[in-house]
């Protein structure tokens, strides 16, 4: 016989291999949980739930999760939803037979589960055969000795609703959203593109906030001794009422360099959109897009607009760009301007010309890079990253709308 | 009172707060492991409610902390009442005192304003502690509730260290304005309350508005349930859905036809674009699948 707190470390290590974060402080209140709530399946799946998932879009991987390893004594009489279920069932019940036929629903289903493929940022979506054969052999486990797991008592609340897990509708808009936050820009196409500009909104205004807030951070800023004086004399001289500061707003101009050669496109436009969202909170945001060669952008009811338009079979040649920027438009490198540059920095081994972009940098606020991507690769191949990566004020990652956010946030 | 997932169930029912389980058993765990419950979910879906519930469940009060941007720990936890400092000085010094005895005087309890957090600390009894909205304060506030979180200690200079006496029962609420940092949401249990299914919006009809006919409650929560999905820009929260069917109730409405839909429907939603798609649809809502 296993004990049930074997069990729960089994389920735990489980969970974790499903990519969902559990800390250890996390798995003994859930231990703690079980022991307080009872054993009662439904009562104790939330309160496991309650202790383990702390984000709704976990929920789905964690209830598919709880119905393997805690199977009900209700044989798949109450459950319509989980065709894969009853297969499990059976092979529990017919003992080691055929485990492999009978849990061939298993695979297929994490194939389908829209969480693990956006889970499986940058690695290959389908499990691996040695992958699938490790779940196999711990479903096995789980279930080796036929009787070791506990009864569970099925809920009057639970029989009634009848497992009643269908996420509600909030929760999948949020799992969704969630997906594609973490979905690589190197996975991207038109469909992905399109539900990303839909996750913007929410992002769009999360930045607005971060951004606004800065400036209003610490209205009261230092006392005003001045003015505190001043109106202590209505007061016969004491200083009864401080007087404080206010803050002054920063001005920025915001100059973003975007890349849209094939590889970043996406990345490129989503950061051109999201920053046309933001842009009250800077004095003057300028947007060039760039291939080989550097074009004015602007974004107008939801369109990339170019000009001059560029060639969009051109190879990229950043070293160029710096020289367009630095001969053209050198009026828009002040103190106030902060420079964004989002791209591979892969140059065609052409001269990538870092040391003008360490006399921008010097000359402006800063400079920030944002590379899609992955961090492994920078450097390798034609990649000029490391020369820039020295002559920029900061180098960020940014390989999908998460990290994207995340780094233009620390960016402005 | 004795903590059961049983009692809990049976105060909640006593406190007129329709639920599931999912609810239930995190409540219960909130209260038998005495660890903060961190509660997220749309707008309008009954989060804020949790709290004041659980307030009346346990016949306590309710100390609510309503977050914004730039709330700081002298709005939070506590600020000395420079004024009163200020006279007390001036009085002193009349009397020729010393600095030693004058600064003892001004700095103790009596000069200290208490904020919410400070005041749940304090409490003489155990209280139920609202940290409403926590996604609207800032990062830095966040990171400054994790220490009183987990200790429910403060530190104050002048006066030294002030323990909590009873731990307060502590409910945050989040709308995800932004993310929430992993620290907290580890240290929290985590609820998500979504919008209630068509079943159990209609018993939350029929136990607040008990004089609507219970078809009609059943009606209403089915459209309802069904506006929801149109995926508008606000879908109508439980509060909205309470004071439409009270109009429902007011202009005598006893069919749920589509015309009765567009009388009331400014109650229910409060964008124009929503109301407009509605608006469209409510012949095809209206009509009643068998």
């Amino acid at each position: 016989m296993t004990s049930l707190r074997e069990q729960l470390g089994r389920f735990i290590g489980e969970l974790r291999s499903t990519g969902i974060r559990v800390s250890v402080a996390e798995s003994i209140d859930a231990m703690n949980a079980v022991a307080a709530a009872g054993l009662e399946r439904a009562r104790m799946r939330e309160a496991l739930a309650a202790t383990l998932i702390k984000d709704e879009a976990d929920r789905e991987s964690f209830d598919d999760l709880f119905a393997r390893f805690f199977a009900s004594p209700a044989r798949g009489k109450t459950r319509k939803q989980h065709p894969d279920h009853r297969g499990i069932q059976v092979s529990a019940g017919a003992g080691q037979g055929k485990p492999g036929e009978s849990l061939r629903p298993e695979p297929k289903r994490s194939d389908e589960s829209p969480r693990e493929s956006g889970r499986a940022a940058g690695k290959p979506r389908k499990p691996t055969e040695t992958e699938t054969q490790a779940a196999r052999e711990s479903m096995k486990d789980a279930r080796g000795e036929g009787a070791l797991q506990p009864a569970f008592a099925v809920s009057a609340a639970e029989r009634e609703l009848g497992e009643a897990e269908e996420p509600g509708l909030e929760g999948m808009r949020i799992a969704k959203l969630r997906e594609i936050e973490r979905t690589p820009f190197s996975a991207y196409s038109d469909l992905e593109y399109e539900r990303a500009q839909e996750a913007l909104k929410p992002l769009e205004r999360h930045f607005r906030i971060r951004l606004g807030r800065r400036l209003r951070l610490a209205r009261r800023g230092r006392i005003d001794f001045r003015r505190t004086i001043r109106a202590g004399i209505q007061r016969g001289g004491v200083l009864a009422e401080l007087r404080f500061r206010a803050r002054r707003p920063r001005h920025v101009d915001l100059l973003m360099l975007a890349d849209i050669s094939g590889s970043v496109r996406y990345a490129a436009e989503l950061m051109l959109e999201l920053m046309a969202g933001a842009r009250n909170c800077f004095r003057r945001v300028t947007g060039f897009v760039y291939i080989d060669r550097l074009a004015e952008a602007s974004f107008e009811q939801g369109h990339l607009l170019t000009s001059p338009a560029l060639d969009l079979y051109a190879r990229s040649d950043f070293g160029r760009v710096l020289v367009e920027l630095w001969e053209n438009h050198r009026e828009l490198l002040t103190r106030q301007t902060l420079v964004v540059i989002l791209g591979d920095a892969r140059n065609n081994r052409r001269p990538p010309r870092a040391d003008l972009l360490r006399e921008i940098s010097r000359l402006t606020r800063g400079v920030v890079w944002l590379n899609p991507e992955e961090p492994a690769r920078w450097g390798t191949g034609d990649s000029a990253i490391e020369q820039y990566r020295a002559a920029v004020t900061a180098l960020y990652p940014a390989g999908n709308l998460r990290e994207l956010e995340r780094a233009l946030l620390a960016a402005c | 009172m004795d903590v059961t997932p049983q009692s809990v169930a049976e105060g909640l029912k006593r406190a007129r707060y329709i639920t599931n389980e999912r609810v239930e058993t995190a409540i219960f765990l909130a209260l038998a492991l005495e660890k903060p419950l961190l509660i997220e979910g749309p707008a309008g879906a009954g989060k804020t409610e949790v709290a004041k519930v659980l307030a009346e469940m346990l016949g306590t009060s309710l100390v609510r902390l309503q977050c914004y941007e730039g709330l700081d720990e002298a709005r939070a936890l506590y600020e000395w009442n420079y004024q009163k400092q200020l006279l007390r000085m001036q009085a002193d010094e009349a009397q020729g005192l010393r600095w030693e005895e004058l600064s003892e005087h001004i700095f103790s309890a009596e000069y200290l304003l208490e904020r919410p957090l400070l005041k749940a600390i304090t409490a003489p009894h155990r209280v139920v502690l609202l940290i409403d909205e926590i996604d609207k304060a800032d990062e830095e506030f966040e990171a400054f509730l994790l220490e009183l979180l987990s200790d429910f200690q403060v530190s104050i200079p002048e006066l030294g260290t002030v323990r909590a006496i009873e731990r307060p029962i502590v409910v945050l609420t989040s709308n995800r304005a932004r993310e929430l940092s992993e620290a907290l949401r580890r240290r929290c249990l985590h609820l998500f309350i979504d919008f209630p299914g068509v079943e159990q919006e209609r018993r939350i009809i029929e136990l607040k508005v008990p004089d609507l006919d219970a078809r009609l409650a059943a009606e209403a929560a089915r459209f309802v349930g069904a506006v929801r999905k149109l995926g508008l820009r606000k879908p109508p929260s439980i509060a909205e859905t309470l004071d439409w069917t009270r109009a429902l109730l007011q202009l005598g409405i006893k069919e749920l036809d589509a015309s009765a839909i567009r009388a009331a429907l400014g109650v229910l939603l409060k964008h124009e674009d929503d109301r407009a798609k509605v608006e469209t649809r409510a012949s095809s809502l209206a009509t009643r699948p068998r």
